[in-house]
């Protein structure tokens, strides 16, 4: 009863409805040339098994863990069952463990709408589809849902690693699906394979076609689940010192630059972000912006601006980083930004896509030199009861001069000369975290100094405040971008002194100098490491320059695939020289080249003639010409009848000709049906060829 | 002219049967989205609009290699079955009742090998369900492989291949082959891809033998003068082994003759005591109360009867008199002059 119980998926037959065809046909049901060997079936079973993981294995990274191990489980048991030959499961077992998965996604997202509960409950669904296959339709339902599930792993990745993941998966998918076509013999799967690589080969340079012309729609249609941005990583609204750092271990890219000419010191690449002037003692916020205080923005320029471009990867929020000081807003389609007095850029929307736009910064500026004493009055706010030895210090200070430069000179010299550390695992800070860590532990990173910084600056009466954003970035010689990872991360303060506007002080800098001017490689990651690995890897030029290409090709894979909008696609057609670029010229554009990659495409395919041998090629030339001179050979005729006719008496041919035909024909004859006709040595098949073509010459 | 039947003729080229070698150039193979294509379609759609919706550029990049692949899998499937050389092949007669078994020849001339094409008669060849298929068949076309009495066949590359379709008979005399369809929908089944072929070539159905016929008009019964009687004396034929019989009497030679068609059964030789020369089978002998068809039905099993027996015999029936004899060439002779009697 092994055959009666095994799961053989066998294409439909005459004998069955199409459509509908069980897959597990009784012994002898089947018509003798239909029936297959049972390892066939395995093999386009375990291959479609294959195909499924390949599509499911990426989901493993966002699913909770519970559906990951259930759908191991069910994958496990399906390729047990198939490689048994076991009976299918019947529908009592898998009703149960479909019902639960509905109030186990529940359970774990809270609702089964919006976009993770739907991927989990799909990535559910085909795995129990699998255990649930018993006709041919089934095949198609889960061959379907495996290209949409490779769709929904977009929503979290979309690298180059999973895009060669993906044409793997559909390499996988559409192998399985060639492999159930089959009604007879099965070739062995390298050969389907190759199959199947053809198509998507060939499907290739039309894919690219479709891609780059297709006319593009900016989303969304309609408005997207609240969770469908969830999980992008950003610079955070606040800032608490002696909370751990995330951001700072992560090697995530914020943003890339492009400068269009020369790229500005290292030490004048502060990329601004939030502005941060409130402090309740524990936690810095921004400043509510009221419309009171609002004044006009004095830049004074020192020096020409940069002009640059900045590709930034979505980060849910709405902060747009620019180099200090931004001189104008950067554009952003469908997207407007405006400026704070604070100088901090904002977007109307999160950035939940990857953006870019063109900024002009100057790097040397005298900020707001006349800013008034009202605005500046809200730089000034401390909380009371908080941090009473810094206060005390402050007073101390305060009373040795009326300079403000001078006493943040002073401050600065207090952060160098005593023993302050650079660290990235803190020790935690009490009540007045200030006073520890300018008393106490003196061991912190950027935010720390940043904040104790412009909170001891205030306790002098010296307007300041918290800056974050972006410090540093990475150039990459390969492409000429600058990578700003997260790790590059940093805060900062201003303090506004008279006569100078807001200047920017760096505590950090003034404590580890080469977290500012580090060179190419940003080792944050590897500093919390640093005393495990002793090699450092930025020395090592082969892993920089690996590295680096790396980059490059991640950067292009951002302009040209990830980020290739309506926007982006308009502008790469007005540079080929399409001056009015809309969805007419594109549909045109795209049926044209489509149509001649098809052409291109589809003639070698359809018209291949066989390929005659070089022999029969010549008989038939010789036919042709023969039949030109009204003697064309009858399709009955062999060479020896033909050629009986053209020498007869009465034949157009002229004499002369007769024999050479005579001999044509009579050497076709033997060299087509002698003996051993095969084994003929090349030089001799030469010599023939070549006496043929002379006779074949001498007859025309 | 109805709308269906133009189409018939205008679009599918419906006519009459050709003759010899057809080759299925790109005007006979017509092709379009199979079930699971148009299912595939809907996906696509749905794709893109995901992709649109979440900004996927990877998602539109997926979309269109699939859908791509799935024009790539048009042409594909449109090759499988274009430029097919088809040829008929012989076909024996069959008794009416019987499935007529055409031989058709199936030669693939290109470098490609060709995987599951379908190959099978409209309709299951009847003449009323000719009439059916041939008026419904383009509705048919959309119904892949629905009342098709269908075979798979795979012809490797510069190969050929023949395969035989059958086709059940009714009634004596030309039986012509239905319109034959051949489909396929390799490699991916998103698309159907179908053409028509109508060979030139017929069977001859000869009329049902009587299935309870009464024994053979043998001279002695025929004289009717009461001395013949079943005996030792002449060699009268063969008949089935009975138990009991001399195993002198076996016919070996007719044992080694005809085991394997008889099924192995032993035979008998029979001796008659009358004279068994002149069996003589004749259409006005019958009884006239009979129709045609239960005549010719008659003869039909005498004629094989008597072949069986060995016995001489001679035929006559209308225009066709033949001398006594026996043999496969007496009998198609016979055979054939009771197919075609008052038939074209």
């Amino acid at each position: 009863m092994r055959m009666a119980t095994s799961t053989p998926p066998v294409p439909a037959t005459p004998a069955n409805k199409p459509g509908r065809v069980l897959l597990r046909p009784l012994p002898g049901s089947l018509p003798g040339p239909m029936s297959r060997p049972m390892s066939r079936d395995k093999s386009d079973t375990l291959l479609l098994i294959v195909a499924c993981t390949l599509v499911l294995a990426p989901h493993a990274a966002h699913v909770p863990l519970w559906i990951t191990a259930s759908c191991v489980l069910m994958l496990a048991w399906r390729g047990w069952i198939t490689f048994r030959g076991n009976r299918m499961p019947p529908r009592w077992i898998l009703l149960p463990i479909a019902l639960l998965s509905a109030p186990g996604v529940y359970g774990t997202y809270q609702t089964f709408f919006g976009r993770d509960a739907g991927v989990a409950m799909l990535v559910l669904l085909l795995t129990c589809k699998l255990l649930e296959m018993r006709a041919r339709r089934d095949l198609f339902v889960v061959v379907c849902l495996s290209f949409f599930l490779m769709l929904t792993n977009l929503f979290y990745s979309q690298t180059i690693g999973t895009a060669l993941l993906m044409l793997a998966a559909t390499v996988a998918i559409l192998t399985t699906q060639l492999s159930f076509q089959y009604t007879g013999a099965v070739p062995p799967l390298k050969k389907r394979l190759q199959l199947c690589l053809t198509i998507v080969g060939l499907a290739l340079p039309l894919m690219l076609v479709l891609f780059f012309l297709f006319p593009r729609i900016q989303g969304p249609l309609w408005g997207l689940p609240g969770d469908a941005q969830s999980g992008r990583t950003g610079m955070s609204e606040t800032m608490a010192p002696g909370n751990i750092a995330k951001l700072a271990l992560s090697e995530e890219i914020a943003f890339r630059a492009k400068f269009s000419d020369s790229i500005p010191d290292r030490d004048a690449l502060y990329w601004r972000g939030v502005v941060l002037g409130n402090y309740d003692g524990r936690t810095w916020t921004r400043m509510q912006q009221n419309s009171g205080t609002r004044t006009s923005i004095t830049i004074v320029p020192h020096a020409p601006p940069v002009h640059y471009q900045v590709t930034m990867e979505p980060s849910g929020q709405r902060w747009l980083y620019a180099l200090e000081l931004p001189q104008a807003l950067p554009q952003l389609s469908d997207n407007t930004s405006s400026l704070t007095p604070d100088l901090q850029i904002i977007a109307t929307q999160p950035i939940n896509d990857r953006v870019r736009y063109d900024v002009a910064s100057v790097v040397k500026f005298t900020l707001q030199p006349d800013e008034g004493q009202l605005a500046l009055q809200d730089w000034l706010d401390l909380p009371p009861g908080f941090n009473p030895q810094t206060h005390a210090y402050a007073a101390k200070l305060r009373n040795t001069t009326d300079d403000n430069a001078s006493l943040v000179r002073t401050v600065l010299t207090l952060f160098r000369t005593e023993p302050f550390r650079y660290t990235l695992e803190p020790p935690p800070l009490g009540k007045h975290a200030v006073d520890e860590f300018l008393f106490l532990t003196r061991a912190g990173f950027c935010e720390h100094y940043a904040s104790a910084f412009v909170v001891l600056m205030r306790a002098l009466d010296i307007p300041a405040r918290v800056v974050t954003g972006y410090q540093g970035g990475q150039l990459n010689p390969v492409d000429d971008y600058m990578t700003v990872r997260q790790s590059d991360a940093h805060a900062w303060a201003e303090v506004w002194l008279k006569g100078r506007g807001w200047i920017r002080i760096d505590p950090t800098a003034a404590v580890a100098p080469e977290r500012i001017e580090r060179n190419l490689v940003p080792s944050t990651s590897r500093q919390g490491f640093g005393g495990l690995i002793p090699i450092d890897l930025g020395r090592q030029s082969w892993i920089t320059a690996l590295r680096q290409r790396g980059d490059a090709v991640a950067n292009g894979w951002n302009q040209w695939v990830l980020n290739y909008t309506p926007q982006r696609q308009k502008n790469l057609l007005q540079s080929l020289g399409f001056e009015q670029v809309d969805w007419s010229t594109l549909t045109l554009l795209m049926i044209g080249l489509g149509s001649a990659v098809m052409l291109a495409i589809a003639v070698p395919l359809l018209w291949k003639r066989r390929d005659l041998d070089p022999l029969e090629h010549l008989y038939r030339k010789l036919c042709d010409a023969l039949a030109a001179r009204g003697m064309p050979r009858a399709s009955h005729e062999g060479p020896r009848s033909y050629g009986a006719r053209l020498t007869a008496p009465g034949s157009p041919i002229v004499p002369a000709k007769q024999q050479a035909v005579a001999e044509f024909l009579q050497l076709y004859e033997a060299a087509r049906y002698a003996r051993g006709d095969a084994a003929a040595p090349n030089a001799a098949q030469r010599e023939l060829m070549q006496r043929l073509k002379a006779l074949f010459t001498k007859i025309r | 002219m109805q709308p269906r039947q133009l189409v018939d003729k205008w679009l599918f080229r419906l006519g009459a049967a050709e003759p010899g070698e057809v080759v299925l150039n790109q005007r006979r193979v017509f092709i379009l989205p199979s079930k699971a294509g148009l299912g595939f379609a809907a996906l696509l759609a749905v794709m893109f609009i995901s992709s649109i919706n979440y900004n996927l550029s990877l998602g539109f990049a997926l979309t269109f290699l699939i859908a791509a692949c799935a024009v790539i899998d048009m042409h594909l499937t449109f090759r499988n079955l274009a430029y097919l050389h088809l040829s008929p092949g012989r076909v024996q007669p069959v008794f009416a009742g019987e499935d007529a078994r055409f031989e058709l020849h199936l030669a693939n001339r290109r470098t490609h090998d060709r995987y599951a094409i379908w190959i099978g008669f409209i309709g299951d060849g009847t003449a009323v369900d000719r009439r059916r298929a041939a008026a419904d068949h383009a509705l048919r076309a959309l119904r892949p492989l629905a009342g098709l009495n269908a075979q798979a066949i795979d012809i490797g590359a510069m190969s050929s291949c023949s395969t035989t379709l059958s086709s059940t008979t009714v009634r004596r005399g030309w039986l012509a082959a239905p319109r034959i369809r051949l489909t396929t929908r390799f490699p991916l089944g998103l698309l159907h891809a179908w053409s028509y072929w109508h060979p030139e070539l017929s069977v001859l159905v000869y009329p049902q033998p009587e299935t309870d016929a009464p024994p053979l008009p043998l001279a002695g019964e025929a004289k009717t003068d009461g001395i013949g009687r079943s005996g030792n004396d002449d060699f009268a034929g063969i008949r089935a082994y009975r138990p009991g019989d001399s195993i002198k009497h076996l016919a070996w030679r007719q044992i080694a003759r005809v085991e394997f068609e008889a099924g192995g059964q032993l035979v008998t030789k029979q001796f008659e005591g009358g004279a068994a020369s002149d069996l003589m089978l004749d259409y006005d002998q019958l009884p006239h109360n009979l129709t045609i068809e239960a005549r010719l039905s008659r003869l039909t099993r005498w004629v094989l009867e008597a072949e069986e027996r060995g016995l001489a015999y001679g035929f006559r029936l209308g225009a066709v008199a033949l001398e006594p004899s026996l043999g496969p060439a007496q009998q198609q002779a016979c055979l054939r002059a009771l197919a075609l009697y008052e038939r074209p």
